[in-house]
């Protein structure tokens, strides 16, 4: 249904194999308001694809169906080749896929460090040692070794995010998740969170990108699905999408945000 | 072990006169206790020092004394204070006014307060007088604010008027006391008391939650 | 009008019932918040039917005098169940009765008010939802409820008053009989007062005090 150029979907990355997520006419309602429409789109391995949309168009929605944190109405949503569990076996699935929250969502309870153990310890049942080691690594890989024993309410909104980050890999997803990460930020703090990204895709981590920063898309994105009132109208790679788009929906969304290259 | 439940309805009149009383205690010590919260709490802003701290005195002591304990106090202490003889019936009104109008002069003070400063700052720059931007703007919001605390220490006040019985006011839970002495038909009269202030009682609760839905705070 | 100090040969008499005032109050604390919490927890996250039963349960207590449902105990369990009822255990068992519904609803109102967000964040990790439950939602719970706690306190230690009309052998218990034994009513009454005041004020000016602490580790 979505508009896309079929030989740059054939040289979509890792293309052929099983994708790692395949949405199957997916429909999702909300009482009477039907917010997605029917999508069919694929996520490969090692794939960053971004979503982009004006809001409401139902970008957010389909990222929060893909882990189950939304019940589906229609269609089916596969995860490595298999339906999502429609009951509390969905949890198993969830642990590998990894979600970032645009309001961050730390536990304000817990240091920076115990956020990222929290996963391992709670769900995984990981040794208390191992899992601190597993956290110190990745708070310093996201540039917060430093800030391991500060509480939420003592870090700035960047900082709260790279520890959320940190917090979904300590679980080894092979899916991350991020919805609108950086929309909650200031805009001196947005580039150190999407430093952290750009990281991750390149060492080759899938990822579902909700975003507004299309730079970033531009930039990092093997794939841009575009979004609008509930279907994804357009679909390709960044340089078409963004410079060359296929539709007219898509070039009158990308221009009113002043989208010029 | 038989019950005798129509010892109840025997003494119906009786209830329905415990009822009234209790009606009558509440309703009136609420009504007289908003004005005076009111004054209390207007006291405690007005500037002059002495009385600001008499009235806030007032309202700690009041508010951190059980009602029982007032309840006794007033019987005894009022009549040696003031040198009046007061009847059973009036040391308790007075007693359960100075418990609830402490209480409702820190309600007031908390609903007028909860209005942001800026709230009247807007008021004012649009250039309303202080009292106008005061009747206009803070009042309207703090009585919203105010109403479901009110209900709620009403609800409160219904309960503590129990409480009077222990001076023999002749309040519902004083029927009871006295019938369950008198019929020996312990279980039933209890039984009948509880199930009398839950009738009474329950809606008001209910409305209570009604009103803090529909008047709660909106920000 | 005079005050006789002579009275204060009865302030060991009144300490005494001080002392039982505080086991009773602390007692009462301890077993309403446990029960309490059990109701809340049946009530948010229970079967319908459980929940509407509790809820049930907790808007009668809101109806009936502390007074009345003292009283209904102390005299109809003995009649119901022939089993003796000491008046201390009696007042602890009509307390935790009525002020457990009053703390199901700090308890609920604590949990309802955490984002739902941070339940996201659980599941997203994976967790369950008694996992989420435990290590999430009651953590940030209790410490949102703390405000609460200190007029939690002082309202069971003002509740524990009502004892004294079974004859526990607390405060206003013991100041009326030393009223009756010393003919001093008014100075017996008055120092009451203000012994109540010394343990009440504190209370509250504590709890805030340690709210203030660690108040940033509930805001999420």
């Amino acid at each position: 249904m979505s508009a896309f150029d079929a030989a740059a979907m054939k040289a979509r990355k890792n293309e052929g194999e099983t994708p790692i997520i395949a949405y199957q006419g997916l429909v999702k309602n909300f009482g009477l308001l039907q917010v997605l429409k029917g999508i069919d789109a694929h996520v490969n391995r090692g794939e960053v694809v971004c979503l982009i949309g004006p809001s409401g168009s139902g970008k957010s929605t389909m990222l929060r169906c893909t882990n189950a944190l939304e019940t589906i109405t229609g269609g089916t949503v596969l995860f490595d080749g298999e339906p999502l569990p429609s009951d509390d076996k969905v949890r198993f699935v969830r642990r590998r896929m990894g979600m970032v929250f645009q309001s961050f969502e730390l536990f304000p309870h817990m240091t920076a460090l115990a956020n990222v153990m929290s996963g391992p310890t709670t769900v995984l049942g990981m040794p208390t040692a191992e899992a601190r080691d597993k956290a110190m690594g990745l708070l310093s890989k996201v540039g917060l070794a430093d800030k391991a024993e500060s509480y939420p309410s003592q870090l700035s909104g960047g900082q709260q995010q790279r520890v959320a980050i940190a917090r979904s890999l300590a679980m080894d997803p092979q899916v991350m998740l991020f919805d609108e990460p950086t929309s909650a930020l200031d805009p001196e703090t947005i580039g150190e969170v999407l430093n952290v990204m750009k990281t991750l895709a390149d060492e080759g981590m899938t990822m579902l990108v909700v975003t507004h920063e299309m730079s970033f898309a531009r930039r990092v994105a093997d794939w841009v699905m575009v979004f609008d009132r509930g279907q994804i109208i357009e679909e390709g790679p960044p340089a078409q999408v963004f410079d060359a788009p296929l539709t007219d929906r898509a070039r009158d969304f990308l221009s009113h945000l002043g989208w010029s290259g | 072990m038989t019950y005798d439940w129509s010892v109840v309805w025997d003494h119906r009149f009786e209830f329905l006169n415990g009822v009234w009383v209790t009606i009558i205690l509440a309703v009136s010590v609420m009504a007289m206790s908003i004005p005076l919260g009111i004054g209390v709490m207007l006291l405690r802003q007005c500037g002059i020092k002495a009385l600001e701290v008499i009235a806030t005195v007032f309202v700690e002591v009041f508010r951190n004394v059980p009602l029982l304990l007032l309840v006794f106090w007033a019987y005894y202490a009022l009549p040696r204070l003031t040198g009046a003889s007061l009847s059973n019936v009036e040391t308790g009104v007075i007693a359960l006014l100075l418990n609830v109008t402490a209480y409702n002069s820190e309600n007031f003070r908390a609903g007028v307060n909860s209005i942001r400063k800026g709230q009247l700052e807007a008021g004012l720059s649009l250039g309303m007088s202080w009292s106008q931007a005061m009747r206009k703007v803070v009042l309207p919001q703090a009585i919203r604010r105010v109403v479901p605390v009110l209900a709620s220490q009403w609800v409160s006040l219904f309960k503590g008027t129990s409480l009077v019985s222990a001076i023999a006011v002749a309040d519902l839970a004083y029927v009871g006391l006295h019938l369950r002495g008198s019929t020996f038909r312990v279980l039933e009269i209890l039984t009948a008391l509880a199930v009398i202030y839950w009738v009474l009682a329950y809606p008001q609760a209910k409305l209570v939650d009604w009103l803090h839905r529909k008047y709660g705070a909106q920000e | 009008m005079q005050f006789d100090t002579s009275v204060f040969s009865y302030m060991p008499f009144m300490l005494d019932g001080m002392r039982i005032t505080v086991i009773l109050s602390v007692a009462t604390a301890v077993t309403t918040l446990v029960v309490g919490l059990v109701l809340a927890l049946m009530r948010l996250y229970g079967p319908r039917w459980l929940s509407v039963i509790v809820t049930f349960y907790i808007d009668t207590m809101r109806a009936i005098p502390e007074l009345v449902v003292l009283i209904w105990i102390f005299f109809s369990i003995p009649i119901l169940t022939g089993a003796s009822m000491p008046p201390f255990w009696a007042a602890l068992a009509a307390l935790t009765v009525q002020v457990s519904a009053y703390a199901a609803e700090i308890f609920r109102a604590g949990l309802t008010s955490i984002r739902a967000g941070q339940t996201q964040a659980g599941l997203s990790l994976g967790m369950s939802r008694a996992q989420i439950l435990q290590k999430i939602l009651l953590p940030q719970a209790v410490i949102r409820m703390l405000p609460s706690f200190g007029s939690y306190l002082t309202m069971i230690i003002k509740d524990t008053a009502i004892a004294s009309m079974v004859a526990v052998p607390e405060m206003t218990r013991n100041a009326e009989v030393a009223a009756q034994q010393t003919y001093r009513s008014m100075e017996i009454y008055t120092i009451t007062m203000l012994l109540y005041f010394l343990i009440l004020f504190p209370t509250t000016r504590i709890v805030e005090a340690i709210y203030g602490r660690i108040a940033h580790r509930g805001r999420s």
